[in-house]
C-alpha cells in the first residue's frame, strides 16, 4: 500500500504553493511562447531562402535550443531532485551528437578512416 | 475499497504527488532512465537517414528537396507542440488536486496528438503516390523508419493516455493514479522533442 508522509497543510502554505502554481504555469506559458517563436524563426529562415552554410547551424542551433526549453520547462527538469536525470540525459544527448556525427563524416565529409 | 485507501484530502494533498510514494519515485527514475534509451534509439535513427538521404537508385526518384512541403511540416510541428502544452496543463492540475480539468486537458491532448497522426497518415499516402516508398530506394528506407518509428510511439502514447483517462474516471485522483499520469505526459513530451529534431533535420534541412 503506498503511504505518504504528508502532515496536514495550514491555509497559508496551500496559498503559498497556489501563488508559486499559478508562477509556475506562468513561466510554462513563456516557454510555450517562445518555443514558437524558435519555431516561425526557423521555418522563415528556410521559406526566405537564406544561404544553405549560415541557415543549416542557425537552425540546428534553434533546434537545440528548443529541445532545452521543452526539457527544462515542460518536463520539469529544473525542479530540485533531477541531478540524476540530468547525468542520464547528457549521456543520452552524448551518444547521439556521436552517432549522427560519425555517420556524417563518414558518409558525406571524410574518408573512411 | 482498496482503491480508496490511495485517496488523499486536498490538505493533505502532496505538493509533488507523483513522487510521492516509493512506487511513485521508482517510476519517475525509471521512465527518465527509459527515454534516456530512447534517445539513442532515435539518434541512431537519425544517424542512419542522414547517411542515407538522398541516396535514390535513379534519375525518375524525388529527392527530399522535391518531396517536402514546409506549410505541412508546420501544421504538424502546431499540433504537437500545443498538445504538449495541453499535457502541461493536465500536469499543473494534476498537482492542484483537479481531477476534472485534468481528464479534460488530457482529452484536448489525445485530439491534437490524432489531428497530428491524421497529418502524418495523409503524407505518407500522398509520398507513396509520388512513387516515395519504404521499399523504393535507401533514402526511402530511412525516411519511413525514422518517422514510422515516431508515428508509432505517437499512436502508442495516444493509446496510453486514451486508456489513463477512462481507467481513471471511475478511480479518480490519488498519488496511485497521479504517478501514472505524470509518466505519460512525460513520454507525450519526449515524443514532442524527437519531433523537434525531424521537423529540423528532416524537414528543414531537407528543403535548404
Amino acid at each position: 500500500m503506498a503511504e505518504i508522509k504528508q502532515e496536514p497543510m495550514s491555509q497559508k502554505k496551500l496559498e503559498y504553493i497556489r501563488r508559486e502554481r499559478t508562477k509556475e504555469m506562468r513561466l510554462q506559458l513563456i516557454s510555450f511562447a517562445m518555443m514558437i517563436f524558435l519555431t516561425f524563426i526557423a521555418f522563415g529562415l528556410v521559406a526566405l531562402d537564406f544561404d544553405e552554410a549560415f541557415v543549416t547551424p542557425v537552425v540546428l542551433g534553434l533546434a537545440f535550443l528548443q529541445v532545452i526549453l521543452q526539457f527544462f520547462y515542460f518536463m520539469h527538469m529544473k525542479d530540485k531532485g533531477h541531478e540524476f536525470i540530468k547525468l542520464m540525459m547528457l549521456v543520452g544527448m552524448f551518444f547521439a551528437i556521436s552517432f549522427c556525427v560519425t555517420f556524417v563524416y563518414i558518409v558525406w565529409i571524410g574518408a573512411p578512416i | 475499497m482498496a482503491e480508496m485507501e490511495y485517496n488523499v484530502p486536498s490538505e493533505r494533498w502532496p505538493s509533488h504527488p507523483e513522487t510521492a510514494t516509493h512506487e511513485g519515485k521508482n517510476k519517475f527514475y525509471g521512465f527518465w532512465i527509459f527515454l534516456a534509451g530512447e534517445t539513442t534509439l532515435f539518434a541512431s535513427l537519425f544517424a542512419t537517414y542522414l547517411a542515407l538521404k538522398d541516396s535514390v537508385p535513379g534519375d525518375d526518384h524525388l529527392l527530399a528537396a522535391d518531396l517536402f512541403a514546409l506549410e505541412l511540416a508546420f501544421v504538424m510541428t502546431m499540433f504537437l507542440l500545443t498538445s504538449s502544452l495541453t499535457s502541461v496543463f493536465a500536469v499543473h492540475h494534476m498537482r492542484n488536486n483537479n481531477f476534472s480539468k485534468m481528464q479534460l486537458w488530457l482529452g484536448i491532448t489525445v485530439l491534437l496528438g490524432l489531428g497530428f497522426l491524421s497529418l502524418e497518415i495523409y503524407e505518407f499516402i500522398e509520398y507513396t503516390h509520388l512513387g516515395h516508398t519504404f521499399r523504393s530506394s535507401a533514402f526511402g528506407s530511412a525516411f519511413y523508419f525514422l518517422l514510422g518509428t515516431h508515428g508509432a510511439h505517437v499512436v502508442f502514447g495516444l493509446i496510453w493516455i486514451t486508456m489513463l483517462i477512462i481507467r481513471n474516471a471511475k478511480r479518480g485522483l490519488s498519488v496511485y493514479t497521479a504517478a501514472k499520469v505524470h509518466t505519460a505526459a512525460l513520454y507525450w513530451h519526449f515524443i514532442d522533442v524527437v519531433w523537434v529534431f525531424i521537423f529540423t533535420i528532416v524537414y528543414l534541412l531537407g528543403v535548404v
